[in-house]
């Protein structure tokens, strides 16, 4: 028993030492993931700005009415594309980035619904093949904006779980800022009620 | 217009059926019997030739959850589709909402656009269910769908990367032979101490075993009849009659 013991105890640090091994690569891999997930959330915002000219010249087209809406939408437009190039290298581990990339996107959500709320009082527009393509494809983005920002948290929050997880919680220890806490998206502010239309 | 993304997604997540184990499930007695079986053979014989899974799901109502979000998670649900590929479609009516939703997989989406799901349902399938054919309506809508698609597409479309899939570790020699080490003295550990180690396994055991699934999705396993695929973006479009 006694030549045993320190075989015992040998034993003992190797399986912390897969523990912690196993617990780093767990974390890289829902790093990774979370990652992916971002470009994810990215594409389709991306998708979503790029129909924005389309959709301000077809309703400037038929109609010259309302010029501060489909301007307040060009301007929210111009303002995600700043934020945007403002380097979203690090806006996973970031909460401050990320919750200025949500605020840009979030107000040209909101200009886009007033666009279209408003454009509901052109019947001739609404009646053009083009503008219910291009509604087609805005309802079509705003629903994958919201399925991927959802697999987003998802993503961050089984990350954020984990890294709270003992024995991974050691691991993220040793490395500090490697494993820093994940951002999550929140639940868009205004959503559940209508958006006012000043008439 | 609902514009307003549906930011319940995050919410609780709705109750979702069991995968269906054919092509066409109607739940809610809103085919005929012949048209439910001819659709179904239908699209048996289509997915047998293009290699695409394209469904038809009739049910009562999504309970309150909005018909995109009850959709996307079905959809992810039921593995529509083939894996690596996602080229599947699901055709939804809830007969009490009086709603519909086409879900398009990932791999589907350049095929069938928003666009074209939103021409389909607002001009070929809900003029149909208003005028009183609901066999009609379905049919028309299986049709158009797969008229979009295209036929025999199986050599076509080359697999798409498994983009949220991370690659599985590689292991290098190394650490093979660490590894084995360690199991020996693993194997001697529980040789001496067996409380002990029950109690170090169980931990490494309840770390392995939250490991997998893509990007967190958290897929179940799925009933017999699903194509492994089962991711989609939102692609589609939705309405109601």
């Amino acid at each position: 028993m006694k030549k045993l013991l320190p075989i015992g105890l040998l034993g003992l640090v190797v399986i912390l030492v897969v523990s912690v091994v196993s617990g780093y690569n767990t974390l890289v891999r829902l790093d990774q993931g979370v990652r992916a997930q971002w470009g994810q959330v990215e594409n389709v915002y991306q998708r979503r700005a790029d129909l924005v000219p389309n959709l301000v010249e077809t309703v400037k087209g038929a109609a010259a009415f309302e010029k501060e809406t489909y301007t307040a939408v060009a301007e929210a437009r111009s303002r995600v594309g700043q934020v945007s190039a403002a380097g979203l290298q690090n806006v996973v581990n970031d909460p401050a980035a990320l919750q200025r990339f949500q605020q840009a996107q979030d107000g040209l959500s909101s200009a886009l619904s007033r666009l279209m709320v408003v454009s509901e009082k052109y019947p001739d527009l609404k009646a053009t093949g083009a503008f219910r393509d291009l509604q087609a494809q805005l309802e079509g983005t705003e629903n994958r904006i919201a399925v991927e920002r959802m697999r987003f948290n998802e993503a961050a929050q089984e990350f954020n779980t984990r890294r709270q997880t003992f024995p991974t919680v050691l691991v993220v220890g040793f490395f500090g800022g490697r494993f820093a806490e994940k951002a999550y998206f929140a639940a868009q502010p205004g959503s559940e009620v209508a958006p006012k239309v000043k008439f | 217009m609902a514009l307003g993304a549906p930011a319940t997604l995050a919410g609780a997540p709705a109750a979702v059926p069991p995968a269906p184990a054919q092509w066409v499930t109607d739940g809610a007695g809103f085919l005929s019997e012949l048209v439910r079986a001819a659709l179904d053979a239908r699209l048996a014989q289509y997915e047998h030739d293009s290699g695409h899974q394209v469904l038809v799901w009739i049910g009562h109502t999504t309970g309150g959850t909005p018909i995109e979000d009850w959709a996307v998670r079905a959809f992810a649900a039921w593995k529509v589709g083939r894996r690596g590929l996602d080229d599947g479609v699901v055709l939804f009516v809830m007969a009490d909402d009086r709603k519909l939703r086409i879900e398009v997989g990932y791999g589907l989406e350049a095929k069938l656009t928003d666009v074209q799901a939103g021409a389909i349902i607002r001009d070929v399938v809900v003029p149909r269910i208003r005028a009183g054919s609901r066999d009609g309506a379905t049919r028309a809508g299986v049709e158009a769908i797969l008229a979009a698609l295209g036929g025999a597409g199986a050599a076509e479309g080359a697999p798409v990367a498994d983009q949220d899939a991370p690659p599985r570790p590689q292991l290098g020699w190394g650490t093979i032979l660490l590894l084995g080490l360690l199991g020996v003295g693993v194997l001697i550990f529980v040789a001496t101490h067996p409380a002990a180690a029950v109690l170090f396994l169980t931990t490494l055991a309840s770390n392995r075993g939250r490991g997998g699934g893509w990007g967190g999705a958290g897929f179940s396993g799925g009933g017999g009849f699903s194509g492994g695929g089962g991711r989609s973006g939102g692609g589609g479009a939705s309405g109601s009659w």
